[in-house]
Formats: structure tokens, sequence, C-alpha cells
């Protein structure tokens, strides 16, 4: 809302310059933008926030000033006195009766106008409006037409009612009937665009057609030109949904219809009207024949209890009922204390419909003292200690040390688009039709809600790639829409790509094992619980531990796992170098290799290795399993180690868990040392050779029991695999 | 966001627009004193610009009990702007409307870059806006089931991603989003 200093200046004194006044003014809530230079000096443009519809005009921002530095505005008399009175009775004046035809106004629609003044004026001559006139209006960025027109656009900025003119001659049978439109009725708005209306909208009519969308804009047809003589000027009051749905639903906005929208004061309809029409007789000529008021009632008023002390306690300031009086009144609000002393009784002016409940004076009360003066302080009194630390805190907390635990383990936290396109979806090999689609999404490149963090994470390796990282480790921890799911679930992702140690001679490429490794780090750290690898059902065994690169790639969407009981696809994962990742029993998540086929779509040209893990399970599992610590034991360890020749389609993983069951709590540690498959190896056979400790906590073991144990081990190795020891 | 549901509202989903939802939950389960603080991704129908973006993250804060004030507000939230942009950053505390909280307030900090004189940083306005925030309008209270006249206390919010574009002199939001590490391993 634009404001020119040199018309505010005409009803409140300004002493302040145009930037300490802008100040005052955004200060107290009004915030001064931008400030202008116009002809006729500054310029002030405020955003005015939608509750304070009463400061839409000249004289709403000089009632501010006026409150702000401590003055009484200089209203128009009309202004002044109608204040509190509004005129009760139903008005019909006929001032001069020299012509025949009469304006007739009916509201057929009380819910959509509740008052509707016209007034009638004869004899205008319509010419441009004076110069200063003009110069306000441009000012306000408003255009000058005519005489008529600008006096109506001057006194809806001067004091926020909206006004239209009529041409009165081209009014049939000069009748105004407030009533909805017909079904599909058409009419040609001044803006010269045809539109179709329909019957949830107000409009204003003659004796046969729609001549103006009520409160929104006049139409082509009545409108003042320049061989008007006769003006009709109406002033009313609309009711402010229905001028917004009108307005949304025609796609227009004008002046009018903004106000209205915000509600305007209801006193103000006459006040503007008389004022509108003694600038026309004055300005364009004429006289004022007619005046009709429709609907005129007494405003409703209800005053509202005010409790010095409560007040005092929600602002932190300590007011008087004095005081509280001095400053309310600053705000033409009327104010008695009733009873006790304490209690204040304030009504409220018509203008400030925004002013409804105790707490709606309290604001005002610290605006008009102004923020700045209330002392900051800090909270005393309990800490929230009634209430124990919630699941939420401590889930937080349990997400936050899994994201330090990722940090710390060399990945780097990523946060990728929540929302990904139907591209993204059917690269990683996901179907649009499982996916959940936004109703409106804003582009077509994030138009889905992400069944994986694949996605997001896929862009960066790319990104970073380009970029001439030779190394990529990622993680990002964050909810996904999984396949068919109607729920959000939160996720752990991580991804890698290229180097995993930049050094000097480059040769430590991430692979299968390093993301292997991370997932048992992050399973033995944070939730002190081992994750096994599984290969998924249905899937050709994989007897090599050291999967090799360059292995055919299947097309994708083959394969299914699942993650904690929910089917969701793994369609993004060469099968021969992925697996599931099951914890204490159950599906975490998944863990593998991109197909090259979607990496190469991405022109990414190095392997990338993804895991996903239910960040729910993982914190379940952390809250599970408490630390167990007990002290090393100071009896030595007897180590013995363990060849074996192993058929192609015996896994390792199986080898391994098979030495734990068998050696029980006397194997202390079991590990891997070697792999071998050869020449030297009959084919469709490799080696395995495994390190074994064997301890005791109470004693020493002696070497006869040591060797019974670990040819029991061989010898099941045997039997269960169909090994050979070496 | 389209379930296929033939009624409208039940059923269907909506990405949310802040998180005030969370406070709402909160204080349906729980009982006054409370002090919570609320992170979480948000989305806007903002298309992606250097300023603008779809998706993001807000802070909120809530504490409610039976003597916070708006004097308490202030200085709670100076303490935080302090934390956040050194010992000497200076505030100030603009009414503004907020359907549910009353007061309101926007919180500004003196534009570092001019020192409070006018930049192109600022807008020539010297003030950068960091935050909005409030004293929860008992309507709130009512809606939740507490006593409107019992309690009282204020509410905040904050988008993280511009907290960290004003301390870490950022002009593009999107760098947030792209993920690339010559960015991300400066944190
Ligand atoms: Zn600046």
């Amino acid at each position: 809302m634009k404001v020119p200093v040199e018309w505010l200046k005409e009803y409140v004194t300004v002493r302040l310059s145009p930037k300490a006044l802008a100040e005052r003014l955004t200060m107290a809530g009004l915030e001064v933008v931008a400030i202008h230079d116009a002809d006729g000096g500054p310029v002030l443009d405020l955003e005015i926030t939608p509750n304070r519809a009463d400061c839409l005009s000249i004289i709403g921002i000089a009632r501010e000033v006026a409150a702000i530095t401590g003055q009484r505005p200089k209203l128009p008399t009309a202004v002044r006195s109608s204040l509190f009175s509004v005129r009760s009775k139903r008005q019909h004046r006929t001032l001069n009766t020299e012509h025949r035809t009469e304006v007739k106004i009916r509201i057929e629609d009380r819910a959509g106008c509740s008052r509707y003044i016209g007034r009638l004026i004869d004899g205008v001559k319509i010419g441009p409006s004076p110069d200063w006139m003009q110069r306000r209006l441009l000012a306000c960025g408003a255009r000058p037409i005519n005489n008529v027109v600008d006096i109506t656009n001057y006194v809806l900025l001067e004091s926020g009612q909206p006004l239209h003119a009529f041409d009165f001659d081209r009014l049939t049978q000069g009748t105004i009937l407030v009533r909805r439109a017909q079904p599909k009725e058409p009419i040609t708005t001044l803006d010269g665009t045809s539109r179709t209306l329909s019957a949830d909208m107000l409009v204003i009519a003659d004796a046969k057609h729609s001549v103006a969308v009520a409160g929104v804009m006049g139409g082509l047809g009545s409108e003042v030109t320049l061989t008007t003589r006769n003006v009709l000027l109406e002033s009313a009051l609309f009711d402010p949904t229905t001028v917004r749905r009108t307005a949304r639903a025609l796609g227009m906005s004008s002046e009018s219809s903004y106000r209205f929208e915000r509600g305007v004061d209801p006193v103000g309809v006459e006040t503007a009207s008389a004022h509108a029409a003694s600038l026309i007789v004055k300005l364009a000529g004429g006289s004022l024949r007619q005046v009709l008021d429709v609907g005129a009632r007494p405003p409703k008023r209800t005053a509202i209890s005010l409790e010095a002390a409560r007040a005092s306690r929600w602002l932190g300031i300590r007011r008087s009922p004095a005081e509280i009086r001095t400053a309310l009144a600053r705000l033409s609000c009327h104010v008695v204390s009733r009873g006790t002393e304490d209690i204040l009784q304030v009504s409220v002016p018509s203008f400030r419909r925004d002013l409804a409940q105790d707490v709606d004076l309290y604001e005002e009360l610290a605006r008009i003292g102004g923020y700045d003066r209330i002392p900051s302080s800090l909270p005393i009194g309990p800490l929230a200690g009634s209430s124990p630390q919630s699941e939420d805190t401590e889930r937080f907390q349990q997400l936050r040390s899994l994201r330090c635990l990722c940090a710390g383990l060399g990945l780097t936290e990523a946060i990728t688009w929540g929302l990904v396109s139907e591209a993204d979806l059917s690269r990683c090999g996901y179907t649009a039709a499982q996916s959940v689609r936004l109703a409106n999404p804003l582009s077509q490149d994030h138009a889905y809600l992400r069944p994986s963090l694949l996605m997001g994470l896929l862009q960066a390796v790319r990104r970073n790639h380009t970029q001439g990282e030779s190394g990529v480790r990622l993680f990002e921890v964050g909810n996904v829409m999984p396949s068919g799911a109607r729920e959000e679930d939160s996720r752990l992702g991580f991804v890698i790509s290229g180097l995993w140690v930049r050094d000097w001679h480059a040769k430590d490429v991430c692979d299968f094992f390093r993301l292997k490794g991370l997932i048992e780090a992050i399973t033995d750290r944070f939730c002190r619980s081992a994750a096994r690898f599984v290969e998924p059902p249905g899937k050709a065994r994989d007897t090599n531990p050291h999967p090799t690169r360059g292995a055919t790639s299947r097309t994708p969407g083959q394969v299914r796992g699942s993650l904690c009981g929910v089917e969701a696809p793994r369609p993004w994962a060469d099968p021969s170098q992925s697996t599931s990742v099951k914890l204490d029993g159950c599906d975490v998540g998944e863990a593998g290799r991109v197909y090259r086929a979607i990496t190469e779509a991405l022109d990414i040209e190095q392997d990338v290795w993804f895991a996903e893990l239910s960040a729910n399970a993982l914190v379940a599992a952390a809250s599970r399993s408490p630390i167990a610590v007990s002290a090393p034991t100071v009896f030595p360890p007897v180590k013995r180690d363990l060849s074996v020749l192993l058929d192609e389609g015996s896994p390792y993983e199986a080898v391994f868990h098979a030495i734990c069951e068998i050696g029980g709590n006397l194997t202390s540690r079991v590990e891997l040392i070697d792999r071998y498959a050869g020449p030297a190896i009959p084919a469709g056979k490799y080696s395995l050779t495994f390190a074994i400790e064997y301890r005791e906590a109470t004693r020493t073991l002696t070497a006869s029991e040591v060797d019974a144990l670990h040819q029991r081990i061989g010898q099941t190795l045997t039997g269960r695999f169909n090994a050979r020891l070496r | 966001m389209n379930l296929d549901s033939p009624e409208p509202k039940k059923g269907r989903l909506l990405l949310r627009s802040h998180t005030s939802p969370v406070q709402i939950r909160v204080m349906e389960r729980r009982k006054p004193p409370l002090r919570i603080v609320v992170p979480g991704k948000v989305f806007r129908p903002d298309p992606l610009d250097p300023s603008h973006s779809f998706m993001f993250h807000q802070v909120e804060g809530l504490m409610v009990d039976d003597r916070t004030s708006f004097a308490d507000l202030k200085g709670v939230l100076e303490h935080v702007l302090k934390a956040l942009f050194g010992a000497k950053t200076k505030t100030r505390f603009r009414p503004h409307y907020f359907p549910f909280t009353e007061p309101s307030a926007e919180v500004d900090i003196a534009c570092s870059a001019c020192r409070g004189k006018g930049c192109s940083t600022c807008a020539r306005k010297g003030w950068l806006e960091i935050m909005g925030c409030g004293m929860v309008h008992p309507n709130v209270f009512r809606a939740v089931g507490y006593d409107p006249r019992a309690v009282q206390g204020f509410a905040f919010g904050m988008g993280v991603e511009r907290i960290a574009m004003l301390q870490h002199a950022i002009t593009d939001i999107r760098l947030f989003f792209e993920n690339d590490l010559r960015f991300l391993e400066q944190f």
C-alpha cells in the first residue's frame, strides 16, 4: 500500500523525516518496504498484514501515526462524528424532484450485502480531475481516468471504503438490485473482458442485466463516460467471503475486492459516500438529488474484558490499569473499569475488526509501547522435569549418534531431494504405478516421493565424479515412501564409489568388502549386534567371497528382497554382487553393487556400491542390546590354523558360522587368513584358511583338549560341506 | 497427493509446509510444563532458485507453563541468536501477524555486511529477517484441551538453511542439496 507523505500530513502532524517515520511504522508492525520519490514528494510503500484491513487507507495510516506519536488524528468532520454512531433509520431523502426517474434500490441477498447506499447526482460535467488529485492518485499507483471515477478511487484510497459510480441513465428503470448471478450469466467488466458468472456470485443488476460484479469490478455497459450527465454513486458493505470466492473464481483482483475481502469499516460506508458525493458536486458540478440508504443497522458492540494483571503476566511487564487505559485510548478504544479496579471493559472502534479477545489487546499494548521497550528476561521455574525424556528425544539422539558414527567411518552426510522424477524411478527399476505421485507437482523432476535414498545419492555421486572427485563416500538419513506402502519409513543409506582412500598409489578402490565392512562397523558399534549377510531367495549361490569385476550385468527388475517384513523391490542391485542384511534374525536392509546399466545411464564410469538399512530397525536393535562388559581373561590362548578345500558351492559365511557353532565359548576368535583358488587346486574347488584362537576364561586349556576340539571342527566341516582338510 | 481416495481429505496425504503440527501433537499428548524443539523437513510450492527451494528444514520451539512471558521469549531468542551469530549480535523484534500467536513478532538481526547501514544483502533495510515468533494464542490451547486461562507460553520457528546462509554468507540455497563434497566437507 502506497502512502504519499504529503497526503498523510493532511490528517496528522508529521515532524519526522520520511526515513524516521518509516522506521517508526515498521516497528509498530506496519512494515515500510521502500520509500519512493514521486511528483509531490516521498511515498512510503507499506506491507500491511492481513489482520490490519483498517490500515488499507491514508486515514488508517494517519490514525496509526497519531497513536504511535501520541497525537490526535485530524480527521474530516464527517469521519469524526460517525466514529461511534450510525444513523439507524432507513434513510430516504429526496433533495430535488425536478426529474421523474428516481433510484430504486433493493437488496435481495442480505447475506452477501448488508448495506447499500446510493447517492444520485444530477447534471455533472465529466472532464479531467484537478492536478492535485491526479498527482496523489498516480503516487498511489492509480491511473487517472475522469473526474467522477477519479473521485471514487481517491476516496477509496483515503478512507478504505470501495466506491463505484454508475452512469444512471444507463441503468434500466433506474433500478439497483443486489442479487446472486444467474447460472452462466454473462457480463463484460470494466477491463473489457467478457466473463461468465455462476450462481454463487453476487452481482449488482438493473431491471434487466447485471451491471457490476459486486465488490469486485463494474460492468462496461454502465460505466461513467464523457457523455454521462447523471451519476449514481454506490457505497456498500459486501460479505468478505463472497467477494473473495468470486474474485478468485474469476481470476481477478481489484483495489475494491482486496479491501472487501479483508473487511471494511461498517461505519465508513456512509462517510465515504457523503464525502465522495460532495467532491463530485464540487469538482464536476451537478447537484445531489437523492440519497437512498438500505440496510443500515446500529452496529453490535461488545466490550472486551481486560485484566491488567493477566496482561502484565502475559507480556512480562508491569502495567497499571491507568497506563493500560491511556495506551488503549490512543487507539480510539473506549475504556471503562467496572467493579474491581483491575478489570477494564474495552470497546474497540468499528474499524478495528481484528480486536476480538483480550490477547488482541495485549498485542496492542506491546505494539503501541514498542516491542523494544519490553525488557528481555530468561525464563525461570522448573525445567520441564515433570515430563520424562520423551521417545522422540530418545530417537532423535539415537539418530544423531548414528550420523556421528557414519561420519566417523569416513562418510560425508548428504541431504538429497525427497521428491524424484519418473525417469529416476524407472532408471532404478521402480515403477511409477507403485510410487506415490504428488497431485500438483511443481515440476516433473520432483513429482514422486522417493521409494529409496538411492536416486538422490546416485545424483550426488554423479555430481561429484563430474567435478573430478576420485572417491565419493556419502550417507543420508531420511524418510522414503517404500513402493506400495502408505506410510513413510526412515532409512540410512550410503553409497561408495571410486577410490576408497585417496593417496599417491591410488590402489584401494571401493568394493563389496568396503560396503560390507561399513555395515558391520555400524551394526557392531551402534547396535552391538553382528549383521548377517543373506543371499536373496531364488538367487544362484555366489561361491566367491571376492566378487570379480566385470561380471555380466543382468537386467534390472528381477530380484526382490524384503525389508523388515514389507515386500520391497531391490531392482537396482546386480544379484551376483548383492545381499540382504539381517540383524537379530530380522531383515534390516539391502546392499550391493548398482547395476552398471544404471550407473552408465548416468554417465558414472566407476562402480557404485549402495546399501540401505532401516533406521528404525537399527535404533530398535541399539535400544535392545545394552553394553555388556566382562574383564579380559588372564589365561593364555592356544592358536591353531585350519585349512579346508571346499566346493565352489559352499559359501564362506556358512563355514565361518559352523566353526563358531562347534567351537562354542572356547573359540575366542576365528579369522579368515587366506583364500586360494588356482592351479594347485582341483577345478570347482577353493581353499580357505582360518586362524582359530581357543581360550577358556577360568583356566589354561591343555593341548590335548584343544586338539580334540580342533579335530571335531574339522570333521564337522568335512561332513557338512564335503570339505577336505589340507 | 494422489492415493486414489474418492473422498476429499480422508485418506489423502499432504506434504507438510511447516512443522507446527508436531507441536499440536505433543500438546495433545502431554501436559505443561513443556519445552520442546521440533526440527524437520518441510515442503513449499516454490520453484527452485537461489533463494527458494521446494524442500528445506525448519526448527520450531515451544515453551508452555503458567508464567512464560513475551519478555522471556525475547530473552531466549536473543540468547539463541547470539549463540548463532556471535555475542555482539543486535536483534530487534518487529510486530507481525501470525494466526496462532498473539502478540506475534518477526525477529531481525542487524545486517553484518553493512553494520545496519543498508546494502544489497539486506535490501537496504540494514536488518535481516531471521525468524517468526509469538505468544501462543489461547485458541490453540483451547484446541488441545488446555485451560487457556491457566497456561501461557511462546512458540518460534526458523529456517535452517536461511540461518546457515546468513552465518556463512552463502547466496544460493541449492548448494545445500547438490551434495558437492567440496561444499559439504567444509562443515
Ligand atoms: Zn546490509
